[in-house]
């Protein structure tokens, strides 16, 4: 097996003199579908932060794809083969929604900065986006404004700009937040189509979720990792019963 | 022929704009009115400016409060090269001298944009104030290039012109104005419909986002800056051939305010507002100052009753009856606004006749100047004229009220019609 997707060592992360993140060390293997559970306030949204070059960390060693991640913007650990979505819905509100894929797409297929390719004429490009906003189940709202989606289509199209690049490390936020139950459903089969054959990490706090999607299972309690294996093992771990799903499944 | 589809509007702009100086066309003489010809090529100038500041404003999301330095700088540019040519030193045919000016404008967007582009928002708006101080105090210092107070003079008849033309008469000069405002809209139209434009707009909305799909949005805005400064420059270029003059003036405060107001005025929204916006306030510059001392507060309160109200500018406005257009029931909305007409015409009158009131027992005293209406001289001293205006004013204001409630109405009701109708379709 080659190096693993995501590599954390012992990293740590303060603010102020608060130590959020303490010492965590995390591998998350090619190919796997890997969750972040853990009670409010542990650090899991913050640990994406970091990873996706949202904030530096204070030490330690994050690579991605095998290459490290020092110093790096969030684009540059974009380019890396890593793209995230946010906790709290991050679009592009005042484009249409066919554009905020177009956006998703452009620099993975070479664009860059150019000023001198017409969008309307790329068919390729134009296609591409259109096949991603059927799967999305979004093609009858392609020409609205994204800020005018209902609250569920906007987690959709997150999810859509996240894995629009064809990243292969996908982050996802808490991607179910906020959603009614036939809407979760909708997107733990999204969730689940997309990240075929690629490295998929989620925060989420909705268990069924959590047990239906991952291969592993990684719990974050006060900035620290207590346990990180299998669905079946995390439910028979007596420290991660204690710390946490005791609270919820008792 | 598709590209002559797409485009008639343009074409058709093209012919409007071109026939219309005929409208001042003294027959009798055989010549044009070098006025309407001056006016309409500020017309242009201006609007290629305003569009420039939108590439910002409303592209970017970018409030510049100094991009009139790349225009100014542009017009100097382009301004000296015109000498070089006069000289003889290089050859540039005259056609291609607003490019000149434009080269500047890029050179000028590319330094200054490093630093302007370092920030957004509130920053980036205090930066662009500074470098435009900057550059307005560095043009009375270095004589060399700004030529100080009396700024730089050139002679625009030059025997290089492609087309065999000598721009000796302000009709031909228009016509290459019209000609490179085209070129430059449309360009700049182009331009949004590109990767870096579509990403401007990107990095404007959610510049974090942006930077999660790989981009780096300090670069999007810095490119934008610079390309903004292009097309600023090559207004700046035209700016020189018009008025064969460049002065610290077209890198002043008050010239990035022009665009500003254009720019709110016409809407920053879509991309034809800004030229809308110039055509209002160049007529109220131009035009509106000839007849009152006071037109620059006509301006300001425009800006803010825009400002306040529409805050979608004109092009806006217009924008918003699309969905009746739409439906074809925009006849519907004919009578209501004939209703609104009088009472808003009431109170135009009313605050009109205030303000020259006004301005006519300070400024037009000072000047010896009497208030004439049709010939005849009021007397600002009678409080017969002063209570004409307030009563045309409040009771406008009351009628009009009136009025745009049932406007109001009116409107809801079409606008629930034409979606229903486009939800049936």
């Amino acid at each position: 097996m080659s190096a693993p997707a995501i590599e954390l060592r012992d990293v740590r992360k303060s603010f102020g003199a608060t130590e959020i993140i303490r010492g965590v060390n995390l591998g998350i293997a090619r190919g796997e579908r890997h969750a972040v559970i853990g009670p409010n306030g542990a650090g899991k949204t913050t640990l994406f932060n970091l990873i996706s070059g949202r904030f530096p960390i204070s030490s330690g060693t994050i690579t991605v794809n095998g290459k490290s991640t020092a110093g790096l913007p969030p684009q540059e650990i974009n380019r890396l083969g890593l793209s995230r979505s946010f906790q709290i819905t991050s679009i592009f509100p005042r484009l249409t929604v066919f554009e905020n894929i177009r956006c998703g797409l452009l620099w993975s297929r070479g664009y860059r900065y150019s000023f001198w390719h017409l969008l309307g004429g790329q068919k390729t490009l134009n296609a591409e986006a259109d096949r991603l906003l059927e799967r999305l189940k979004l093609r009858d709202r392609r020409d609205l404004p994204a800020g005018l989606l209902s609250y569920a289509e906007q987690r959709a199209l997150e999810i859509g700009i996240t894995i629009a690049g064809g990243a292969d490390i996908i982050l996802l936020d808490e991607p179910t937040a906020g959603m009614s139950h036939s809407e979760t459903e909708a997107a733990v089969e999204l969730i689940r189509g997309v990240s075929e054959g690629k490295t998929l990490v989620m925060v989420e706090h909705d268990m069924s979720v959590v047990f239906g999607l991952a291969d592993r299972i990684t719990v974050l309690v006060y900035g620290e990792v207590i346990a990180s294996d299998t669905p079946a093992a995390i439910r028979g771990n007596a420290a991660v019963q204690e710390a946490y799903l005791g609270t919820i499944a008792a | 022929m598709s590209l002559l589809r797409r485009n008639w509007l343009w074409l058709l702009a093209l012919g409007v704009l071109l026939a219309f100086p005929f409208l001042f066309y003294d027959w009798a003489k055989g010549r044009h009115s070098g006025f309407a010809l001056t006016l309409m090529s500020e017309i242009g100038v201006m609007a290629i400016f305003a569009l420039s500041f939108n590439m910002l404003m409303g592209q970017a999301g970018l409030l510049s409060f100094g991009h009139a330095v790349l225009f100014g700088l542009g017009a100097y540019c382009a301004a000296h090269v015109v000498n070089l040519v006069k000289a003889g030193t290089i050859w540039l045919p005259t056609e291609l001298v607003p490019l000149a000016g434009g080269l500047g404008g890029l050179f000028f967007g590319f330094v200054l944009g490093w630093l302007a582009t370092k920030q957004r928002g509130t920053a980036f708006a205090m930066i662009t104030l500074g470098l435009g101080e900057l550059v307005s105090a560095a043009a009375l210092m270095f004589m060399g290039f700004f030529g100080g107070e009396g700024g730089i003079t050139i002679d625009r008849v030059m025997d290089t012109s492609l087309l065999g033309v000598r721009y000796t008469s302000p009709w031909q000069v228009y016509c290459l104005v019209l000609a490179w405002a085209f070129i430059a809209a449309a360009l700049m139209r182009l331009q949004t419909q590109t990767p870096l434009g579509r990403m401007a707009n990107a990095a404007r909305d959610n510049f974090e986002r942006a930077q999660f799909v790989g981009y780096d949005p300090r670069r999007v805005r810095w490119m934008q800056f610079t390309l903004a400064g292009f097309f600023a420059g090559i207004g700046g270029g035209l700016y020189v051939l018009i008025y064969e003059i460049v002065t610290f003036d077209t890198v002043s405060a008050a010239k990035s305010a022009n665009a500003l107001l254009a720019v709110y005025i016409g809407g920053a929204g879509g991309f034809f507002g800004p030229i809308l916006g110039t055509i209002v306030v160049v007529l109220l510059q131009s035009g509106v100052s000839l007849l009152s001392n006071a037109w620059l507060l006509y301006v300001g309160v425009l800006f803010i009753v825009m400002v306040m109200y529409a805050p979608v500018g004109l092009a806006g406005l217009i924008g918003l009856h699309a969905p009746i257009w739409r439906a074809g029931r925009l006849r519907d909305l004919v009578l209501p606004y004939l209703r609104a007409l009088p009472p808003a015409l009431m109170i135009l009158l009313g605050f009109v006749l205030l303000v020259e009131l006004t301005s006519f027992t300070t400024i037009g005293a000072a000047q010896g100047k009497h208030f004439a209406i049709a010939g005849r001289t009021i007397d600002t001293t009678s409080p017969l004229p002063w209570g004409i205006a307030v009563a045309a004013l409040g009771a406008g204001a009351l009628w009009l009220r009136r009025e745009a409630r049932a406007f109001r109405l009116r409107w809801d009701a079409l606008m629930e019609d034409a979606k229903k109708q486009a939800g049936a379709s």
